[in-house]
């Protein structure tokens, strides 16, 4: 577990994030978080599961890769995904401000030394 | 509880064969299941040991026919007799809209047949059912045994049947008193459920 | 889709909608159809709900030993489909979900949106109770012929 410690403090500590999670993609249910009041982890466990599988699917009946990162934009924030090994999925929850190519670079990173 | 669909017009009503351990609950069951046609039940389900006792339940689906318009379904229950299943024995019996009160005729399970009674009245009592309020009936079975070795109908009505409810003498193996004991409490679960008809 | 009340019918189809499950059922928790999706034969449903209301109550037992409070759901995964099983409480008494899913949704996916049928069934449901049946005065001589006819005789 503290292989997904460590990948949680590092997106946490970028500035504009309001949670982290670690989840099991093809379950959709939160491995572990660190989330701040207000972000429903179950809720972002399983729609971000969700939309993973699906964007990898699509990709894949592309005949390209699975993502490496995504990054879900809406007005009041974005959902970033980093899939890692063994069906792991790096998620952070961000407010507007964040700092968008941090945290990319941080997940990206965190999420290959999930295990 | 029973429930009624009135959309669909169908009334699902839920039926419970209690009684001692090896007094023919499942017999019963598995008669009804060997003559009533294909398209008219459901699997039957027995969730038994290796020796065939009944460890959970065993379940059969219904579908009597239509009455006043409703389509009936009964579900039949069997609880497991042996008394250290109580715990699943009252799993069973939530919810049930009748009981049939399967009793052993063999004068020597007279004690079995009382404990069992007496726990049926204790599971339902701890439900907050009052068993004089829900439809039951007797079925005194094995009475094709030699007389010398099992009490008669009205014996064993002297030694359960305080209320007079119907009570019904059956060989449940060769189908005796099956129909009848069915046909019984189907009448006081229905005349129940009717609106302000009094349970018998 | 098939329900035993109007009421039930928006949040189960919002349900099955969102979370793309195979086969729903909605039970009493003695085992009673409140509403069913996906199941061809009726009377196979009936023995669905009885097995999945024996396995929640065996379950709440064994939480109850264990002194604990009850399970909130249970999950049989499998290779090709899984099923859920959890109780909850309505307007109308406790209620019991099994929802048999696959691989084109997640485990996650089913409870988020099963917990939202939940509140949404909480804010349908109305107050009065279900009114009895009516039957004919006649009824018995219905059902005897109905036994007979069942029975063969």
């Amino acid at each position: 577990m503290s292989a997904t410690r460590t990948a949680l403090d590092r997106v946490t500590r970028v500035p504009g994030v309001r949670g982290a999670l670690v989840i099991a993609a093809a379950d959709g249910l939160v491995v572990a978080e660190q989330l701040m009041d207000g972000v429903d982890g179950r809720a972002a466990a399983a729609l971000t599961g969700s939309l993973v599988g699906r964007l990898a699917r699509t990709a894949e009946s592309a005949g390209l890769r699975p993502p490496a990162f995504v990054h879900l934009r809406g007005d009041a924030g974005s959902v970033l995904a980093a899939p890692g090994p063994d069906d792991l999925v790096l998620v952070a929850v961000v407010s507007p401000d964040a700092n968008l190519g941090l945290a990319r670079l941080e997940m990206i990173e965190a999420a290959e030394r999930l295990i | 509880m029973s429930l009624v669909n009135f959309t669909a017009r169908e009334i699902t009503c839920k039926i419970v064969y209690y009684g001692p351990g090896r007094s023919g609950k499942t017999t019963n069951l598995q008669y009804v299941y060997g003559r009533v046609p294909e398209s008219r039940r459901g699997r039957m389900v027995s969730l038994a040991t290796q020796t065939d006792r009944t460890l959970f339940f065993d379940f059969l689906p219904l579908e009597l026919g239509t009455i006043s318009g409703f389509t009936t379904k009964f579900q039949l229950y069997t609880v497991p007799g042996q008394s250290y299943y109580n715990a699943t024995r009252k799993l069973v019996l939530q919810g049930a809209d009748g009981v049939v009160f399967v009793g052993d005729s063999q004068a020597r399970r007279f004690d079995d047949n009382l404990e069992s009674l007496q726990n049926l009245q204790d599971n339902l009592l701890a439900q907050g059912v009052d068993v004089r309020q829900l439809p039951v009936v007797f079925q005194y079975n094995k009475q094709d045994l030699p007389r010398d070795l099992i009490l008669s109908h009205e014996e064993m009505d002297d030694a359960l049947n305080f209320r007079a409810v119907p009570s019904f003498p059956a060989d449940a193996l060769h189908g005796a008193g099956v129909f009848e004991t069915l046909r019984g409490v189907s009448e006081l679960v229905l005349k129940r459920l009717a609106v302000g008809s009094p349970v018998a | 889709m098939r329900a035993l009340e109007p009421w039930v019918v928006q949040p189960l189809e919002s349900f099955l909608a969102e979370s793309a499950a195979r086969l729903t059922l909605l039970m009493t928790s003695s085992g009673q159809v409140v509403a069913q999706h996906g199941f061809s034969r009726s009377l196979d449903v009936m023995t669905a709900a009885a097995l999945g209301a024996g396995i929640v109550a065996s379950t709440d037992e064994l939480a109850r030993l264990m002194g604990g409070a009850t399970f909130e759901a249970l999950v049989h995964h499998g290779q090709r489909q899984s099923c859920m099983l959890a109780a909850f409480s309505t307007p109308r008494g406790r209620w019991i979900g099994l929802v048999v899913f696959g691989p084109e949704t997640s485990v996650g996916i089913v409870r988020l949106f099963f917990e939202q049928m939940i509140q949404q069934l909480a804010a349908a449901a109305p107050r009065e109770q279900p009114a009895a049946p009516m039957l004919a005065e006649n009824f018995e001589t219905e059902l005897d012929s109905s036994l007979k006819a069942l029975f063969g005789r």
